[in-house]
């Protein structure tokens, strides 16, 4: 049914800012804190209290500017937004309307052909977040709960540029990952840091823009998802029944993954939005905005583009690490404390390491401690002094604090046999009664070498170091057989 | 009769006029607003909005908490409440 | 009215021990229990002041007074006072008592001044007669000598603050002015009341009316005590983001200081229009007092004045049903009973805000509606830009403009019942307003039924000091006070 039906979607990303005080009072921006906690007389609408600008919220609007490709715009101006709600103590959000901070940005995003897709993002502009409601301690009473009002809050509105869930889905997350990246937001959805709200239409290929509907304050990506879908649907039904969409803002409904209007009011909204006469506008001089790009952070293309072709890094790997910052950042601190290479390190993080994190389930940065340790045993690894195999016995160990990579290698007794005469030792031994598989050899068969190497490991209980084995193996089938060896072979195994 | 939808403003404004009132805002909100009509006579067209005497630019503030007052500095006046929360009649969404 | 004691002469009397700091309260405290002009929503008692008189009378002792110590005044129950009911003469906060103080009135006790009580005024602010408040009309204490039984307004919205001032129950009373609420009863209450620039004096504290027009300033016997008591209150403000941080000046210091150089003050013709030969004779009673002085007058048009009270009966009202929106019973004030959250709303607001109060939130809601802002508040604000010009062009030619503060002397209770005919009585003060220049009104003489009237001086942004100069000349040579 869906097939003649084309989703249009515009998204408006509310991205909490990452500061230490509120966008108008000097309360702290604390997630989780005891109710009313974090609330001073401006927070709590008392009279005659006036709101002072924190400058760390214009900062970070201008960092999202450069990152998102926006115009910064030099005058912007607070205007108030009216509208009575317990848990909006001044009765007006303070936010940007006419002249917002930013406008004309754009976003690209990953389609699944590889290709890039370029969402245009008509503005973003500072506002206050709302206090929390709280229905569910009491039947018939709500809490209200001041601690978050007057958070920052950066309002991102994109153009109806996007086509699908997948879409809305990538957009999302390659807008939180900058957002992280810039030091912006912490992009933590679950605590409510970043909430999207959906506009969503449908219509026929090419036809006509329909009417559109909100979904309010989707908080993860499968609601994000789930909403979408179940809306889609919604409004394709209306429409196949031969009705009209009509115009609503909805809501969504986790439990059920449905989405439904809000309570209807009697009267639409009518916000009476004008300049705040308590605060002037906001004047940005190009000083003040170029000042701000030396502290720009690295944006998650450049990083990659970076770990490619600085760090010679493949781009999937690459891809995975940059993914979340926190993965960089323990990346680039186990480049900058050794010299074991990129690519190493890079296979071992998106291995052994993103394992060990999944398994433990433990927070990435809490990983900064071990980053010396790791790359110790990357060097054992590298030199030989212990195999691959041994090295990924004591990754975990390390990573749990246990101890030191030398001290784990000696207490569990995994250095490598790298003694050239015992390991010659071992392979006559392994060499005996063989002939059939060293004719087999002669003949051409590859594997054969594969079969004694595993069968000399075994002797040395996996601590003999199968690179040497290889070598003094192959030097051995040489002599016996008097021949020249295929070495493409050998080095495939010895990658092993 | 008036254009002034008056049950539309005072709901906005979150007013319940009596009905016996309703007249007499509705009456003097439309003198007031002939009134000030004659505004319209001004040709403005080339004027930018002047939204504060002081022009300016805004002050701003560096990123510091200032903590002067508890919880209970800001509840102490409410007319109800529920531990450290203003408690109010169930919001329905 | 019987000459009062100006600030000066009542801290020379404290230092010389003449009187104490407790006497002398009380002799204003006495005055101020009576309330009988209801000129106080508050009255605080000896008691409650215990502490803060005998750290006054301390620092006396002690040679370390401060320049306002012990000076009781009154305070318009409009600035928000530590401990202290403040109700914006409302009932919606007739229970409110704010856990912080205001910047102004936190200034004037580190100056050491003690406060008497909280003034009564127009409900919000909002009023030309004080006839809104919640707790009654203020009965001006000038009498009609025709008709003595007559109770007049002492104007507003800082009725309260006058009429305590003229009675004698404080020595100085803050008020405050959007529109005119300082200097028009000031005027009708034979006063000096001065509204610094914009931006002179914090509004952290105060209860909004209208943001970008509220001032805070002093309502006095002399402009002597204007000026002591803007020294105190004029300072930036970081907590309030339209706080000026120009450098102040000391404005007692050559407040007598002769007029070095010629100056020029302009007489606006638009303004004497329509008034009765009364208002115009306050005019010409002030030329003739200045005529020894080497002062030129010029004759000055104004462009816009006829604007200047739609202008601001739509800008104050939009910022005021904005300002007014957090008065909904749910964190404080008053709250009234209702079965869900949109009835506690509508019953708190609708009971909770008088007549005048309502009025003006429904003007304000309208002229920002969708498919109206353009129409009024938008060109309100364009015309603001021009007033505001057309004072810069007047002011190029003139240093000072000299017009009538009142088109009228003081009015019955109860005799301008048609909002508009009330507005029109700031007709003179609105447009200084909304240019947010320095105003002060002057009691200038007496009409014919023996009440007092006033002029206003209007200065340049911030030239308080060269104003307080120029008035406190008038005053001297007026004589109005002896
Ligand atoms: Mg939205
Ligand atoms: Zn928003």
């Amino acid at each position: 049914m869906s097939n003649n039906w084309e989703m249009v979607i515009g998204l408006e990303v509310h991205a909490q800012l990452k500061t230490t005080s509120k966008l108008f009072s000097s309360s702290p921006n604390l997630f989780g804190s005891e109710p009313n906690e974090n609330v001073n007389f401006i927070d709590s609408g008392m009279p005659g209290m006036l709101p002072v600008l924190n400058w760390a919220c214009i900062e970070k609007a201008i960092k999202t500017g450069f990152a998102l490709n926006f115009t910064i715009n030099k005058h912007s101006v607070f205007e108030r937004k009216n509208y009575f709600y317990p848990d909006l103590p001044q009765g007006y959000q303070i936010s940007q309307f006419e002249f917002p901070i930013l406008s004309e940005g754009y976003l690209d995003i990953d389609q699944p052909d590889g290709s890039t897709k370029k969402i245009r993002i008509e503005r973003a502009h500072l506002e206050q977040d709302a206090g929390k409601s709280i229905h569910d301690i009491d039947p018939k009473f709500s809490f209200i709960d001041l601690n978050r009002v007057g958070t920052p809050l950066l309002e991102i509105v994109s153009y109806p540029d996007l086509s699908s869930a997948e879409d809305v889905v990538n957009y999302m997350s390659s807008l939180r990952q900058t957002l992280m990246y810039i030091d912006v937001c912490d992009g933590n959805m679950q605590e409510g840091s970043l909430r999207a709200d959906v506009n969503l239409s449908v219509r026929k290929p090419g036809g006509e823009l329909g009417t559109r509907c909100e979904i309010k304050n989707l908080n993860s990506f499968k609601f994000i998802r789930q909403a979408i879908e179940f809306e889609f649907q919604r409004q394709i039904e209306v429409l196949e029944a031969g009705e009209s969409v009509e115009q609503n803002t909805m809501l969504f409904d986790t439990n059920t993954g449905e989405t439904r209007p809000m309570r209807s009011k009697e009267f639409s909204h009518d916000y009476r939005y004008f300049p705040d006469p308590d605060l002037l506008p906001v004047n940005l001089t190009d000083e003040q905005i170029n000042q701000i790009k030396p502290s720009m952070e690295e944006l998650p293309h450049e990083k990659m583009n970076r770990y490619i072709n600085e760090y010679k890094i493949d781009k999937d790997i690459s891809k995975i690490i940059i993914a979340e910052k926190e993965n960089t950042v323990l990346f680039e601190q186990m480049i900058n404390e050794s010299d074991v290479a990129p690519k190493n390190i890079a296979s071992c993080l998106v291995g052994d390491i993103f394992a060990f994190i999944k398994e433990k389930n433990t927070e990435v940065l809490s990983l900064l401690e071990f980053t010396k340790d790791i790359t110790d045993l990357l060097k054992l690894i590298s030199e030989d002094v212990i195999s691959n195999k041994a090295g990924k016995e004591i990754l975990p160990q390390v990573l749990e604090g246990k101890g030191k990579p030398n001290e784990l290698v000696k207490k569990m007794g995994l250095e490598q046999v790298s003694d050239t005469s015992e390991l010659e030792k071992i392979i006559d031994e392994a060499l005996v009664g063989e002939e059939e598989n060293i004719a087999k050899f002669q003949g051409g068969s590859d594997r054969v070498l594969g079969y004694f190497v595993g069968k000399c490991l075994k002797s040395t209980k996996g601590k003999g170091n199968p690179k040497l084995i290889n070598k003094i193996l192959l030097e051995k089938l040489k002599i016996i057989n008097g021949k020249s060896l295929i070495f493409e072979n050998c080095d495939k195994i010895n990658d092993k | 009769m008036s254009d002034i939808d008056i049950k539309r403003i005072s709901y906005l404004a979150k007013l319940k006029l009596p009905s016996e009132k309703e007249e007499f805002y509705s009456q003097s909100l439309e003198d007031i607003i002939q009134w000030v009509d004659n505004l319209k006579k001004i040709d403005t067209s080339n004027v930018k909005p002047l939204h504060n005497v002081t022009e300016a630019t805004v002050s701003i503030r560096n990123d510091n908490i200032e903590k002067n007052n508890t919880p209970e500095d800001v509840l102490k006046n409410s007319p109800e409440r529920a531990q450290n929360f203003f408690k109010v009649p169930k919001v329905v969404e | 009215m019987p000459k009062r004691q100006p600030i000066s002469s009542l801290v020379n009397s404290l230092k010389e021990k003449k009187i104490s700091v407790h006497e002398l309260f009380d002799q204003f405290h006495k005055v101020a229990k009576e309330n009988k002009n209801n000129s106080y929503n508050l009255v605080l008692d000896p008691d409650y002041q215990k502490s803060n008189i005998e750290a006054s009378q301390e620092r006396y002792s002690a040679g370390t007074n401060l320049p306002l110590d012990g000076i009781p005044l009154g305070i318009k129950d409009l600035f928000c006072t530590k401990g202290i009911t403040t109700t914006a003469s409302s009932k919606i906060l007739s229970n409110f008592i704010p856990q912080y103080e205001s910047f102004v009135t936190q200034q004037l006790l580190n100056d050491g001044a003690i406060f008497i009580g909280k003034n009564n005024c127009d409900e919000f602010a909002m009023g030309s007669s004080n006839e809104t408040s919640h707790f009654g009309p203020v009965v001006n204490p000038w009498q009609n000598k025709n008709n003595p039984s007559e109770k007049l307004v002492p104007g507003g919205s800082s009725g309260g603050s006058a009429a305590a001032v003229a009675e004698g129950s404080c020595v100085a009373s803050m008020g405050t002015d959007t529109g005119g609420s300082i200097r028009q009863p000031a005027s009708l209450c034979g006063l000096v009341g001065l509204k610094p620039t914009f931006g002179s004096c914090s509004r952290w504290g105060i209860v909004a009316f209208a943001s970008s027009l509220d001032q805070a300033g002093p309502i006095t016997n002399c402009v002597e005590d204007a000026a002591y008591i803007l020294n105190s209150i004029s300072k930036h403000d970081f907590n309030d983001s339209t706080s000026s941080n120009y450098q102040r000046d000391d404005y007692i210091k050559d407040i007598d200081k002769k007029l070095d150089h010629k100056i020029k003050i302009g007489i606006p013709s638009d303004y004497l229009k329509n008034v009765t030969p009364e208002i115009t004779a306050q005019i010409e009673n002030t030329k003739k007092s200045l005529a020894g002085h080497d002062i030129e007058f010029i004759d000055v048009a104004f462009e816009t004045t006829d604007y200047a009270l739609s202008t601001y009966y739509i800008i104050a009202p939009a910022e005021a049903s904005s300002n007014l929106a957090r008065y909904d019973g749910i964190r404080y004030g008053v709250r009234e009973e209702g079965s869900n959250l949109d009835d506690i709303y509508l019953n708190s607001r609708t009971s909770g805000f008088g007549d005048e109060v309502t009025r003006r939130i429904l003007i304000g809601t309208y002229v920002l509606s969708a498919g109206y802002y353009d129409a009024y508040y938008r060109q309100a604000q364009k015309v603001r830009r021009l007033i505001k010009d057309d004072f810069q062009r007047v002011f190029q030619e003139v240093d000072f403009i000299l017009t009538p503060t009142t088109p009228n002397e003081a009015f019955k209770i109860g005799e301008k019942l048609d909002p508009i005919a009330m507005y029109m009585n700031d007709v003179f003060t609105v447009p200084t307003s909304l240019a947010g220049l320095p105003g002060i009104s002057l009691p200038s003489g007496l009409s014919s039924n023996g009440l007092p009237l006033g002029v206003q001086i209007i200065g340049n942004y911030f030239e308080e000091k060269k104003l307080l100069q120029l008035s406190n000349l008038i005053e001297k040579e007026l004589s109005f006070n002896e």
